[in-house]
């Protein structure tokens, strides 16, 4: 298929220079990282940006580290590096879960997990982790940086709190210092790549202390908070379980679409929380789980 | 049994390193230098509607635009079995997305900006979108003057009415079947619309020169098929056509006759000089090439206590879109077959195919069968267990054996299906299952049979032509097509074994209908038996003159002449050894310095002579429609996780009668991608439509077709070989018949796990989680 929209392109050697393009086009600049959703919709007429800002040759915005408790993840670091990288996997187990889920491993060789929150779909299994580990966006324009909570970015489906002349350079993460752990469970519709049906992200430490996320079962992917509350302090029980799922139709909202109807995605989050609570305790407690095959069929 | 050399070998793809390398030229490849123009189409938004008028000042005026065609430029109707179709809509559009008009311009981004800023002004009209509303009382007509459509003899429109064509058979006695009968089950089965998914998408090239030849390079199953329909439709002789096939990158039947090809060939015509390409897009070629068609099927079944079958009657009613110059054919197929590989006396079969407002439906692998058998293999299940048979034994006692007779009067071909049913059984352990994984799942086993006759014209036809080179390498020129299936491979086998030439040294190319004999097209699983017919008669021929050349030079009696590891030998003088190379080019030396024979060039052709479709309109009674069928079983066991419904194929065994693998790895392949097309279509693909005819998924996004993921654990192919009396050493076709049984068989596996009868496809997990949370809260 061919681009019909004609647009100018630029490629900067430092961030000054694409705060400054950024600052004069505004929302007719389009900052090109990965290029996944980017081209895609291009080609397909739903953007037409004046300028895409290519910034593959900012090595800064390459940066992934792990310092003194916070994972560092710079603007241009794709989903393949991210699940490549022994420190990520052990700092936020479910960062690396959510991230093997993400498109297929070609997509995730060029997508950026940066450019990915940008995208702000309802769907997206990279919010579950970040909202868990209580991210910071990064946003630069040319008078400074803004750091945004995870949890003000999400502002409506395709959405954020980002503005026309700010670019997000990086995510950080806190990683906690006592013993915890995470997981993520997706469900989608076969075994190849899919947006998800439903996706739930459990964090959990020996404290019984609890945050839980969620994706595509409202507007926004958000926290579960009455979960949250429900849980908190006690140690896992069947009952206890069967109490928390009982919240989640207070606690979700969704919707009938073309990938699930909204009585599916209800009764198949009852499952996922409680197999993925379970999944976490056995995560915290030392033993291997595999998220993909934790809700059945082919993974 | 004779020991073949070549055949029934698994002789590595001839095609192979060609693809793998990338040195395998596809239609998009092409240079055609500076006089390419490319087209861009402006389709429908309205699933029915009047065209008022369509503004293209502004699309003018963008750069690069050459030249906007409408409707009015080509006032043509076109067709393979009946023409009810349109180069562009006309005064009417009857589906979102037909083309309304295309605009030609210089680079492709240019001729979809212009696209865009065509204006077109619709008056709506009612739209039928499901083929139970358009055969209601008043429903809107979509073709009024349907009676004035050219048809081939073998259909039976309805004029003032939605049907298209309506395929009656009638056997026996049905008031006396079902009065015999002790238990009769009726219900219904509904299966949606399917898109083929063929990775290379549409793309067609044409060219008409200023000496008034058409050249359309197309990306074709079909490209005898497509010449005569382009020569048909736009008034050129078939001389002054040619169409070039390059290699494909799949089919499944989605490039079979004619849909968008026309387009390039048409906007050609008008521009001398020029290549004009059309290449679909991912979306467009979800909207607007041919889908397989959707299904409510209605089914009666009587049967003894005893387990046989006494009546059927079978009402299959089929959405097949706005146009069926090709659908009705699907219908015609099945109407004919609907009993499935069993022996009843008493049948009524009415397969009726319907004008709706969605896209044309046409050929797609399984022609028909796999919709009609997720009804009937479901229901043969069901009517078992009712009764307390095996459902095994129930389908063995009623199988379909040679000399039975078919649903229209003629004789059942020889055939393996018990062998089929006994190997599958034993392949899948069938009756013990396996322990499920975890206490969230259960698992359950499902079982399947299956048949498809060749659907073709009485009159389908393949030809070859065959010649020997200096060194004795031979090009073996034919027109079906690769799709895939390594056709080129097993028609150099055929070759190799009656000239004792390695398949090494056969060079097999791609079509152009310009120098290669020919063809139907490659459709149907008829190409090995058909093209193999008409490439081992080219073979006997190259032989016979080989032969009676060496004959007439050296004075040996014909009958101890003999070809072996590429020469001609005698069997009474072991001594005598002519190698090939040393004349199938330049002739043979004589004593007085002269030389005999010369090039060897060969030709072969078939036509089934026996074939007919002059069957009775209202029975179907007295012709010999379908050539032969190709039968076969198939089970699985099935996972499935109860609160989720995700399912896995833990194991799946599929026998098929061959007739004679010609070569047996290809088979096993066809078995493997067959299988996993098929689960694909039941567990989770899915064409849906919204209220006002507008497709919600042209996408991969939410179209899924099968990766490497969803491959099942274990795939155990198995090969039965009965004879074919009258194909290639034996052998009649199997490439669409692995796809067929796997709907059914899912179906049947859930039920018993479950105890859950679905009775609509796709069984998506979604679907049996909830239909499973229902049956826990009764």
């Amino acid at each position: 298929m061919s681009i019909a929209h004609e647009f100018n392109y630029e490629r900067p050697q430092n961030l000054h220079s694409v705060l400054e393009l950024k600052d004069s086009y505004r929302n007719k600049a389009f900052i090109y990282a990965g290029g996944t959703d980017l081209v895609v919709n291009i080609k397909e007429g739903l953007v037409k940006p004046e300028l895409l800002i290519d910034i593959k040759d900012l090595a800064e915005l390459h940066k992934l580290c792990l310092d003194n408790g916070t994972l560092y993840i710079g603007a241009s670091v794709t989903f393949t590096e991210l699940i490549d990288t022994e420190f990520v996997k052990q700092a936020c187990p479910m960062l690396h879960d959510a991230c093997k889920t993400v498109a297929s491993t070609g997509v995730r060789s060029r997508a950026t997990l940066a450019g990915n929150i940008c995208s702000a779909v309802p769907s997206l299994d990279s919010a579950t982790p970040l909202l868990c580990y209580q991210a910071v966006v990064h946003c630069a324009n040319t008078e400074g940086v803004r750091n945004i909570p995870i949890s003000e970015w999400f502002l409506a489906p395709r959405k954020t709190a980002i503005k026309d002349n700010e670019m997000v350079t990086g995510i950080s993460l806190k990683i906690p210092k006592e013993t915890s752990t995470s997981v993520y469970l997706k469900l989608g519709r076969y075994g190849g790549e899919d947006l998800a049906q439903a996706g739930w992200g459990i964090w959990m430490n020996t404290a019984n202390q609890y945050r839980i996320a969620h994706c595509a079962l409202a507007p926004i992917p958000s926290r579960a908070a009455l979960i949250e509350a429900l849980l908190n302090g006690k140690e896992l029980s069947q009952e206890l379980i069967e109490a928390a799922v009982a919240l989640i139709p207070n606690e979700i909202n969704p919707i009938t679409d073309i990938r699930s109807s909204k009585e599916y995605r209800l009764h198949v989050s009852g499952v996922m929380l409680k197999r993925g609570l379970l999944a976490a305790k056995d995560r915290l407690e030392g033993k291997e789980i595999e998220p993909a095959k934790l809700l059945g069929g082919i993974a | 049994m004779k020991e073949y050399t070549y055949i029934g070998k698994d002789v590595v793809r001839i095609d192979g390193l060609e693809k793998i390398s990338g040195a395998a030229i596809y239609g998009d490849d092409i240079d055609f230098g500076a006089n390419l123009l490319h087209a861009e189409l402006v389709s429908s938004t309205e699933a029915h509607a009047i065209i008022k008028s369509i503004d293209i000042s502004e699309a003018l005026k963008v750069k690069g635009v050459y030249k906007i065609f409408t409707g009015k430029d080509f006032p043509y109707k076109f067709g393979l079995y009946m023409k009810d179709r349109f180069i562009f809509a006309q005064d009417k559009v009857r589906f979102v997305g037909e083309q309304i008009a295309a605009v030609v311009a210089r680079n492709p981004g240019a001729a979809k900006r212009a696209a865009a800023l065509i204006k077109v002004e619709y008056e709506p009209l009612p739209a039928v979108l499901d083929q139970m509303q358009a055969l209601a009382d008043g429903a809107t007509l979509l073709h009024p003057d349907l009676e004035n459509y050219p048809h081939v003899p073998w259909f039976f429109p309805k004029p003032g009415t939605n049907i298209a064509h309506w395929r009656k058979t009638r056997k026996g006695d049905m008031k006396g079947g079902f009065n015999e009968a002790d238990f009769i089950l009726e219900d219904t089965y509904t299966v949606p619309r399917y898109a083929h998914c063929a990775i290379e998408t549409h793309v067609a090239i044409g060219k008409f020169d200023y000496s008034g030849r058409l050249t359309v390079w197309s990306s074709s199953q079909s490209p005898h098929t497509q010449r005569h329909l382009f020569a048909e439709a736009l008034g050129l002789g078939h001389k002054d056509v040619r169409v070039i096939a390059p290699h494909v990158g799949g089919g499944f039947g989605g490039k079979a006759g004619v849909t968008m090809e026309i387009i390039p060939a048409a906007l050609a015509t008008k521009l001398k000089g020029y290549a004009v390409k059309l290449r679909y897009s991912r979306e467009q070629e979800f909207i607007n090439t041919y889908q397989r068609l959707g299904v409510v099927a209605k089914l009666k079944m009587g049967v003894t206590k005893e387990g046989r079958i006494t009546a059927l009657d079978h009402k299959i009613y089929w959405d097949a879109g706005a146009y069926v110059e090709y659908g009705a054919n699907v219908v015609n197929a099945v109407g004919l077959s609907a009993i499935g590989p069993y022996r009843i006396d008493n049948i009524s079969i009415d397969s009726v195919c319907v004008y709706t407002n969605l896209p044309p439906g046409g050929a797609y692998r399984g022609f028909g069968y796999s919709e009609m058998l997720f009804g009937l293999e479901s229901h043969v299940t069901r009517v078992a267990n009712e009764l307390g048979i095996d459902q095994i034994e129930f389908r063995r006692k009623n199988a379909i054996k040679v000399g039975d007779t078919t649903a229209y009067g003629a004789k059942m071909n020889p055939n393996g299906l018990l062998e089929c049913i006994d190997k599958v059984v034993k392949a899948i352990d069938w009756g013990n299952k396996p322990a499920p994984t975890n206490p969230n799942t259960v698992i359950g086993n499902g079982f399947s049979l299956f048949w498809k006759a060749p659907a073709m014209p009485p009159n389908a036809s393949s030809s070859a032509f065959l010649k020997f080179n200096e060194d004795a390498s031979i090009n073996l020129i034919i027109s079906g097509m690769d799709i895939g299936q390594g056709y080129q491979t097993v028609m150099a086998q055929i070759a190799a074994e009656i000239l004792s030439v390695p398949p090494s040294k056969i060079r097999v190319e791609t079509p152009d209908t310009d120098r290669n004999p020919y063809e139907w097209q490659t459709v149907a699983s008829h190409i090995t038996w058909s093209s193999g017919n008409a490439v081992k008669k080219a073979a006997i021929d190259a032989r016979e003159q080989i032969l009676s050349l060496v004959q007439r030079v050296f004075n040996l009696p014909l009958e101890e002449l003999y070809l072996e590891d590429e020469a001609v030998k005698c069997t009474q003088d072991p001594s005598f050894n002519l190698p090939l190379k040393s004349f199938v080019v330049d002739g043979i030396m004589t004593k007085d310095g002269t030389f005999k024979g010369g090039p060897i060039n060969a030709r072969g052709m078939f036509m089934p002579e026996f074939s007919s479709a002059n069957g009775d309109p209202e029975t179907s009674q007295g012709g010999h429609p379908n050539v032969h069928y190709t039968v076969g079983a198939a089970a699985l066991t099935l996972e499935i996780d109860k609160d989720t419904g995700k399912m896995r194929v833990l194991k799946t065994a599929l026998a098929i009668d061959a007739g004679k693998a010609l070569n047996p790895d290809l088979v096993r392949g066809q078995i493997t991608g067959g299988m996993l097309q098929g689960l694909a279509t039941v567990l989770y693909e899915d064409m849906r439509y919204d209220s006002k005819g507008k497709l919600l998924n042209p996408n991969f996004t939410d179209y899924k077709i099968p990766t490497a993921m969803d491959v099942p654990d274990e795939i155990i192919p198995i090969i039965v070989e009965v004879p074919q009396p009258d194909g290639p050493f034996g052998a009649r076709g199997i490439g669409e018949h692995t796809m067929l049984p796997a709907a059914p068989m899912v179906a049947n596996a859930v039920e018993d796990a479950l105890g859950l009868r679905i009775k609509s496809m796709p069984i998506t997990a979604e679907k049996v989680a909830m239909a499973y949370l229902a049956s826990k809260k009764q």
